[in-house]
């Protein structure tokens, strides 16, 4: 008899766990967000250790700096909805990223480009000029 | 910041696509796929800005990503031959055990983060915040009774655009300023760097090390 209650108890414990996750996937919260963002993140960095062709590294920077816009938006929406500090500021802070990735964006074609004319590729284990 | 209804549909749709569409960029064999792959990615993360009531930087997301640099990307991948990657002659990836280090480092990384770091941040954060938050959500319905509805009749407009274009113009516009010398300096560095050695030589630019170079090819040639 002990024993089936205590089962029971687990039982139940387990059904309110499981609950409160179908909960959360039905509201999701400002964690969520950060949980797609940081997966966003990893994403971009794998691509960058992992690729050869510069090219395909410097879409994966800019899936890293869109994984920061999303946390920084995410964050201000949380802070406009605690009230504290000024909920604008992330939104400013990702136009200024956007700007940056942009000037990062045509600097690093361009050295693509350079490179390409002089060495004939674009694979990074092949650019090994300033290697010890 | 909690979503319900469609929202929280819409939130797992885009969510998830802007992950797909992550994983495809990295996975892809040929760099346009990989470049549109990327495109989609952009657009999924921007349909969650918009969801997180940022329609202003959604829309700079598109227009700026999707419709300048991207298409800045297409070009390039155009003017580079990676003929050997596409037709499988080459591996895309470094060699395996560089990957595997790289994975078991991104594994822990996420472990860490997706289990342990946001959850417990989050739950900490929101206890600190508990009350505030509900002042503030009463506070700002009253604000928001005033507010015309959406056109879905979900939602009420919100006047965040008007707020960053004040912003960016009042308290960021030292920034804003240095962003516009950024984007100058960007500017003439791309094209200073991908000039060729004809357009160096019609500007009178050309690096004297590559001038002594090529007076010395010449005079060799014309000794022999």
């Amino acid at each position: 008899m002990n024993h089936l209650s205590t089962s029971l108890a687990l039982l139940f414990q387990e059904a309110s766990r499981a609950s409160t996750a179908i909960e959360s996937i039905k509201h999701p919260d400002l964690s969520k967000f950060l949980v797609i963002a940081a997966i966003l993140f990893i994403i971009g960095v794998a691509g960058v250790l992992t690729r050869r062709n510069l090219l395909v590294i410097f879409m994966s920077i800019e899936l890293i700096l869109n994984a920061a816009n999303l946390n920084f938006i995410a964050f201000a929406r949380y802070l406009q909805d605690t009230g504290r500090g000024d909920p604008i500021a992330g939104q400013i802070f990702t136009v200024f990223i956007i700007v940056v990735a942009a000037a990062e964006a045509a600097i690093g074609l361009g050295i693509v480009i350079a490179l390409y004319r002089n060495r004939e590729t674009i694979w990074v284990d092949e650019i090994d000029l300033m290697k010890w | 910041m909690i979503l319900s209804g469609w929202e929280s549909v819409f939130f797992w749709i885009f969510s998830i696509a802007a992950i797909l569409a992550g994983l495809l960029t990295v996975m892809a064999r040929n760099a346009v796929h990989s470049a549109l792959f990327l495109i989609s990615s952009l657009v999924s993360v921007a349909a969650l800005f918009i969801l997180l009531g940022a329609e202003f930087i959604a829309g700079v997301q598109i227009l700026v990503y999707v419709g300048g640099v991207m298409v800045l990307f297409l070009f390039v991948i155009m003017l580079v031959n990676v003929g050997a990657e596409e037709e499988g002659r080459a591996p895309i990836f470094n060699r395996p055990a560089q990957v595997t280090a790289a994975l078991v480092f991104l594994a822990l990384l996420a472990g860490a983060l997706v289990i342990y770091a946001i959850p417990r941040g989050y739950q900490a954060m929101q206890k600190r915040d508990e009350a505030a938050i509900k002042q503030a959500n009463a506070k700002r319905a009253a604000a928001e009774s005033n507010l015309a509805t959406a056109a879905t009749g979900v939602s009420r407009l919100t006047r965040e655009t008007e707020r960053v274009g004040t912003s960016l113009y009042t308290y960021a516009s030292l920034p804003f300023e240095i962003a516009s010398l950024l984007l100058l300096v960007a500017i003439i560095g791309s094209v200073m760097l991908a000039r060729t050695l004809k357009q160096e030589i019609a500007a009178d630019d050309v690096d004297p090390e590559v001038l002594s170079d090529m007076s010395a090819a010449s005079s060799k040639a014309d000794e022999s």
